[in-house]
């Protein structure tokens, strides 16, 4: 892999992390600060909260995985 | 383990007589979980509470008030105070208590007031201190008037223009100027007017005293100070009230909540004129226990029964039966949801399954050990509890962190053993080149593994998967019946197992241009498998449930967080140990020789550096493992809702019979 290539995988690396990132991060917002409502009103909502609240993540992960195969594995 | 304790429902029926030796019996069992009563019917009413409720619970309302004003505060008490003694000192030593410590609270009250009006007083005076006049001289005129305060201008000129008939003193005070202005009453209205127009003018009281100002301050700070002097010694004797009789409060307390907790119990049965009926449940191999106790304590006049017949699962009180080894995970149990009576209790695999994931993510020698000592520290500190649990389980973590740090040859991100990354030879710790264990040579370092790791990290997933389904399809059997289960839970293992062995075949082959293997037969039977799955699926939940399919991927895809969480904090431990040997303390490959300044900044840096790491090393991987247990395993069977079992009874704490 020449130079430039290597340097355009890597930009393209961050790039995915960092937008799959964002991304799940506004959709944590809104649930997060429901989630904390629910918990003020019943701490029982501690495990559903922290299950709602991490369901976006999951499109971080996506991306945290499209950015190990283009450094490892591409 | 795997199941809820078993329980059985009891019924126990006897004459009024025996009310109160009954519920003194249960109370001490702490063992039956008692249903509340509560469909009143002609016979059946719901009970009166016992005659001392109303004077007991007058006793720990004076009590707790006094605890309040004193600050009396539970702590773990060393000696326990014998309950049989306790009732005949508590009237009178609450009637004590109560005058000696009201009676100085208000006196106490009574000085701060006091000493909050002297202090107003000596404010007020200090400024006019600055003046040359006795107090008494600036009240009791009848044709002049007078103002006083504080102004920041020369009020003489504009005074001018009104009259010339005035007097007008002045002074400074702390950087301020005060001033007292006498002036015949009828200019009253054009002074008010000029005053009002000064920005700078603020006014000052004159207080009703006589005498000279200094006379008076001295006075007043004298009174002050035998007011402080009073009032400590009154809180010095509320101290010795407290400490004298702290251990009494607290024994007391919980004496008199076990004795209301007693006389209220019978709100929570069935009575009738004459007798009285209580429902509830008991762990069924203690019911012999309760059973013989309660005809001992009663002479046999109390009738007990259990009921097999008719029982309503959800009335069920749950009480979770794990070996000792894994009941600290009960509390993340517990966090998510009590388990119904039928369901299984997954605290058991939670045990393996929550060190295992921390630990493949943690994985370092040093943090390891670390996080193993403060989690011991917390639960020496903590006997019970949640911390306790949660002490407990960061320890069984930790241990297994400190065994996979020597698999990945990683302390506090320096490599233990000689390794070779990116080609190039790192010396490790032990200066030495990792054992074979197994056939497998240590170290593996996981900046070199990733492809590996990445795959062992979704074979994780996918049989941490596979287990919660199959969890999920023996509830439902329970539940329901085996076509359910199949239906809804079936369905979703052959999807993932024949979509496992699909994509197992498809993605090589389309990572390297080759058309789709239809040739191949595990990539064909596993296609089918799937399609099978999804035709189930869809019988059994309708057609919208094949949206729901996209996240069997994104769950599995999910367990890649093990290895990212893992190089992440890898890669902190490594940033921080090169930025610290490499500028600091050993530039260009010579020790210290950046000179010792510099070597100390290293330090700092490496400190610093790795306790970061260390926090984000407890929270990230501890999060993480939970939540793959609860979002991607729990999901897959776990319903929850029962009602936690809560014996009617009571954990003495501070006192003993």
């Amino acid at each position: 892999m020449d130079p430039t290539q290597a340097g355009m995988v890597a930009v393209g690396a961050g790039i995915a992390v960092g937008l799959a990132g964002i991304g799940a991060g506004m959709g944590e917002q809104a649930i997060g600060a429901a989630a904390v409502g629910a918990m003020a009103e019943d701490e029982k909502f501690f495990g559903k909260g922290l299950l709602m609240t991490v369901i976006p993540e999951s499109i971080a992960i996506f991306g945290l995985v499209v950015a190990l195969i283009l450094l490892f594995v591409f | 383990m795997l199941k809820p304790t078993k329980m059985t429902r009891v019924v126990i029926a006897g004459t009024k007589e025996h009310i109160e030796n009954t519920i003194s019996t249960l109370h001490k069992l702490n063992l039956l979980h008692v249903t509340d009563y509560n469909e009143e019917t002609e016979d059946f009413k719901m009970g009166r509470p016992l005659k001392p409720a109303s004077e007991l619970s007058d006793h720990l309302l004076s009590l707790r008030g006094i605890a309040n004003q004193l600050g009396v505060m539970g702590k773990e008490s060393a000696t326990k105070l014998s309950s049989k003694q306790l009732p005949s000192q508590i009237d009178e030593k609450i009637t004590f208590l109560q005058k000696e410590v009201s009676s100085r609270f208000d006196e106490l009250r009574n000085i701060e007031f006091r000493i909050k009006e002297k202090e107003d007083l000596i404010s007020a005076v200090k400024p006019l201190m600055a003046l040359p006049l006795s107090i008494d001289a600036y009240h009791g005129y009848e044709s002049v008037i007078m103002y006083s305060g504080f102004i920041a201008e020369d009020l003489e000129l504009k005074l001018s223009k009104i009259t010339t008939n005035y007097e007008l003193f002045s002074g400074d005070y702390e950087k301020r100027k005060v001033f007292a202005l006498f002036i015949p009453k009828i200019f009253e209205e054009e002074t008010q007017k000029l005053l009002q127009e000064e920005r700078t003018y603020v006014e000052l009281k004159i207080p009703e005293l006589k005498g000279n100002p200094p006379v008076i301050l001295e006075a007043l700070e004298k009174e002050v100070q035998e007011l402080k002097e009073k009032q400590a010694s009154i809180k010095s004797e509320l101290d010795n009230l407290k400490k004298e009789y702290s251990e009494f409060i607290i024994a007391a307390d919980e004496h008199l909540s076990i004795e209301t907790q007693k006389a209220e119990a019978p709100l929570r049965f069935a009575t009738s004129p004459n007798a009285f009926i209580i429902d509830g449940w008991v762990p069924s191999r203690r019911f012999d226990e309760l059973d013989s106790i309660l005809q001992e304590s009663t002479q046999g006049q109390v009738y007990l029964t259990r009921i097999e017949e008719n029982v309503n699962e959800e009335d069920i009180p749950i009480e979770l039966e794990n070996p000792s080894v894994a009941k600290p995970f009960e509390l993340l149990i517990d966090t998510f949801a009590t388990p119904k009576y039928k369901e299984i209790d997954p605290a058991t695999v939670i045990f393996i399954t929550f060190p295992l994931f921390y630990a493949i993510m943690l994985g370092d020698v040093g943090y390891g050990l670390i996080v193993a000592a403060m989690a011991m520290i917390i639960k020496n500190k903590f006997k019970t509890g949640g911390l306790n649990a949660l002490a407990l389980i960061l320890f069984f973590s930790a241990i297994l962190s400190i065994i996979f740090g020597i698999i990945y040859g990683e302390f506090f991100g320096f490599p233990i053993f000689n390794v070779v990354v990116k080609g190039e030879l790192e010396h490790g710790i032990l200066g030495m080149a990792g054992p074979a264990v197994a056939g497998f040579h240590l170290p593996v370092h996981r900046f070199e593994a990733v492809q590996s790791l990445l795959l062992m990290t979704l074979v994780i997933g996918i049989l941490h998967i596979f287990l919660g389904l199959a969890i999920g399809f023996r509830n439902i059997v329970i539940e329901h019946d085996l076509k359910h289960a199949i239906f809804a839970k079936g369905s979703w293992i052959m999807i993932l197992a024949g979509g496992v062995a699909a994509i197992a075949k498809l993605m090589p082959a389309m990572m390297s241009g080759l058309p789709v293997p239809s040739k191949d037969p595990v990539f064909m039977m596993g296609a089918v498998l799937a399609i099978i799955g999804i035709i189930l699926l869809v019988k059994g939940e309708g057609a919208i449930s094949i949206m729901e399919i996209p996240t069997l991927l994104s769950n599995v895809l999910s367990y890649t967080r093990i290895l990212a969480i893992g190089l992440s904090s890898a890669g902190i431990a490594l940033a921080v140990n090169t930025l610290s040997m490499n500028l600091f303390i050993r530039p260009g490959g010579v020790l210290l020789g950046g000179g010792i300044g510099l070597a100390l900044i290293g330090v700092v840096v490496l400190f610093i550096g790795h306790l970061i790491n260390l926090l984000l090393g407890i929270l990230g991987p501890g999060l993480h493992s939970l939540r793959l247990q609860y979002v991607e395993f729990f999901t897959k069977f776990y319903e929850g809702g029962g009602k936690k079992y809560a014996p009617f009874g009571y954990n003495r704490k501070y006192t003993e019979e």
